[in-house]
């Protein structure tokens, strides 16, 4: 199986600052990759360099091949990646239902296609009660499912999720895993950010570290907890 | 009967209720100048229908798409000055011009898209100033081409004819009663039919957050393009309308500052982003600036014997209140942002709902 996302020696300046030095790693098709790291490390800033929201300051991006480099976002997820945001951006002023069938007119002209898609992904995430439900006035935890349903309305083939559950208790947590592992299962590719290491040791197939920007480690869950680099960025960051 | 309206209703989320109101206020405009015969009562409905007009077409591009134009001067200018100029200096009638107006203002628009779009927030606001401004001094200095300063005015309007029958000749107020009321309806359907479309909900999309619009796949570029041509031809309507009802126009009273603010002020106090919001916003600011331009608040004010009109409060008053427009509309925004953020028509609505649940 060839690899669906290919990151090439991505580097993302900020000024003097690198966001992003050097990152590369492939992604097969079906594998949910975890990203990993402490806070400020360059995670969301290589999900916006792969997505488009800006462009790499060097490297680039491949997804199926194609070389992605300065394509806008709309074209991105046109050609079927999408991402979630760490914070959460609902159309606040438009009904839960409208929020993912905006998503949905990605692939369809016609509202009531559209409308049927969006319910389909609302009783994915257990939300089709709240369909008429202002999305500004949605909790936190349902804003973050109501973010992962919107993204899939636009039927991505590789999804990247940051950060969709920081901020929710153990219970909401649990939902957004099985439903992660659910997405998977519909054959869907993942990159998923996450502080929860539990969480993303159960659901990663590989995993990638990234520290200052640099990748700092990849391998597989067993791998990356026994890595003594890692242990060390992590015990050096947060204690 | 039931059926169309059954289908009408599922089709476009409109209750039957909203239809019939719709036709039975409908059929009292379209009958209104037949029991009505005084030239100013035709006059302020005429005002209503053009504000209305002006509202709406504004509304597209900021009240759903969010981008907050204070240079809507231009398109309303450019459609005037287009069906002027062609009726005055090419005998061309409007009802013509008014087209060739509109294609105009498609030209225009593109460019100020183009320069305006690249700028979000308030940056987007001077910008669309800023152009709406070039073009009124453009419209001072040449003079030979627009006559400056000095203005044009309509010397004869052609009579409408179909074949041989003359329509109307345009001597009365009764035709530009029920084109104004043909034209208002028409930029209300146009909204309604945006706002329950793809484009609609892209455009709400983008006004709500272009990031995460942008990321969902809408090219937000292309869409805050399309808003804007929806939005300025329907104002460069208005524009033609208002030349050839009023019959005269120079820089100040088509291309100003005035007029762009003016458009935006029917949106904020009626209901931003509503269908009915310009509608509301006309209803007020038609009546209050009529009333200020004829003295009657200063008047008021003697009979409700607040001030009298001999003392120097009362002189003042009589002087200065006409002239005190922007005054009064600056205290008007600010009682109407401060109150009533979602508008008059917001705010009736949250009246509403609050009783019924006190009631439930
Ligand atoms: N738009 C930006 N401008 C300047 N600095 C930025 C910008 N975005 C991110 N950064 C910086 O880049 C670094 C990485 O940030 P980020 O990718 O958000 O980290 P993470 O998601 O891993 O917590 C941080 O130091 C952050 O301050
Ligand atoms: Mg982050």
């Amino acid at each position: 199986m060839g690899a669906i996302l290919e990151i090439k020696h991505v580097s993302k300046f900020f000024g003097g600052l690198a966001a992003n030095s050097d990152v590369s790693f492939d992604m097969t098709e079906g594998m949910i990759m975890g990203l990993i790291g402490p806070n400020g490390a360059g995670k969301t800033t290589l999900f916006n360099c792969i997505t488009g929201y800006y462009p790499p300051s060097r490297g680039e991006v491949l997804f199926k091949g194609m070389k992605m480099n300065g394509l806008e976002p709309n074209k991105v997820c046109k050609l079927g990646m999408a991402r979630t945001w760490q914070k959460v951006r609902p159309l606040a002023k438009m009904s839960v239902l409208d929020n993912v069938m905006v998503g949905a007119l990605c692939r369809t002209n016609s509202l009531k296609v559209a409308r049927d898609i969006a319910m389909e992904q609302l009783k994915v995430v257990r939300m089709d009660k709240k369909a008429d439900f202002l999305a500004g006035g949605l909790p936190i935890g349902e804003r973050k499912k109501l973010e992962v349903a919107r993204v899939l309305a636009t039927k991505p083939v590789l999804l990247l999720l940051d950060e969709v559950m920081g901020g929710l208790n153990p219970a909401e947590s649990e939902e957004i895993i099985q439903l992660i592992l659910e997405i998977k299962k519909a054959g869907v590719t993942q990159m998923v950010i996450e502080h929860d290491m539990k969480a993303i040791m159960r659901i990663s197939d590989r995993i990638v570290v990234l520290n200052s920007g640099e990748k700092l480690a990849e391998g597989n869950p067993q791998e990356i907890v026994t890595n003594q680099a890692v242990i060390d960025a992590y015990l050096g960051s947060e204690h | 009967m039931r059926t169309l309206l059954k289908k009408l209703s599922d089709n476009r989320g409109i209750s039957p209720v909203t239809i019939c109101l719709w036709i039975v206020v409908l059929a009292g405009l379209a009958v209104f100048p037949k029991f009505v015969d005084s030239p100013y009562a035709l006059h302020i409905m005429i005002l209503l229908f053009l504000s209305t007009i002006m509202g709406e077409s504004w509304n597209i591009l900021g009240g759903y798409t969010g981008q907050y134009s204070v240079g809507h001067a231009a398109y309303f200018g450019v459609g005037a000055y287009t069906t002027m100029m062609l009726m005055q200096y090419k005998q061309i009638p409007p009802w013509y011009g008014m087209w060739v107006g509109a294609a105009v203002v498609v030209v225009v628009a593109l460019v100020i898209g183009s320069i305006c779009f690249r700028l979000r927030g308030p940056y987007f606001v001077l910008a669309s100033i800023a152009v709406a401004e070039i073009l009124r001094l453009v419209a001072m200095n040449l003079k030979d081409f627009t006559n400056g300063a000095e203005g044009i005015l309509a010397t004869e309007i052609p009579p409408f004819k179909i074949g041989e029958t003359v329509v109307t000749d345009f001597l009365s107020k009764v035709p530009f009663y029920y084109i104004g009321l043909v034209f208002a309806v028409v930029t209300i359907i146009v909204t309604v039919l945006v706002q329950h479309s793809k484009l609609g909900y892209y455009f709400q999309a983008i006004r709500e957050d272009q990031d995460a619009a942008h990321s969902l796949g809408i090219n937000l570029a292309f869409h805050k393009n399309v808003a804007l041509l929806f939005s300025a031809v329907l104002t460069s309507m208005a524009g033609s309308f208002y030349a050839i009802y009023i019959g005269f126009i120079d820089p100040p009273t088509v291309l100003a500052l005035d007029i762009s603010v003016q458009i935006v002020l029917i949106c904020i106090i009626g209901g931003i982003g509503t269908i009915y919001g310009p509608v509301v916003g006309s209803l007020v600011l038609v009546p209050l600036s009529e009333a200020l331009r004829s003295n009657l608040i200063a008047q008021g004010i003697f009979k409700l014997g607040l001030a009298s009109e001999e003392s120097a409060v009362g002189i003042f008053l009589k002087e200065h209140l006409a002239h005190a427009h922007a005054l009064i509309y600056g205290i008007l925004v600010v009682v109407v942002i401060l109150f009533m953020p979602d508008g008059v028509l917001g705010f009736v609505k949250k009246l509403f709902t609050a009783r019924k649940r006190e009631n439930a």
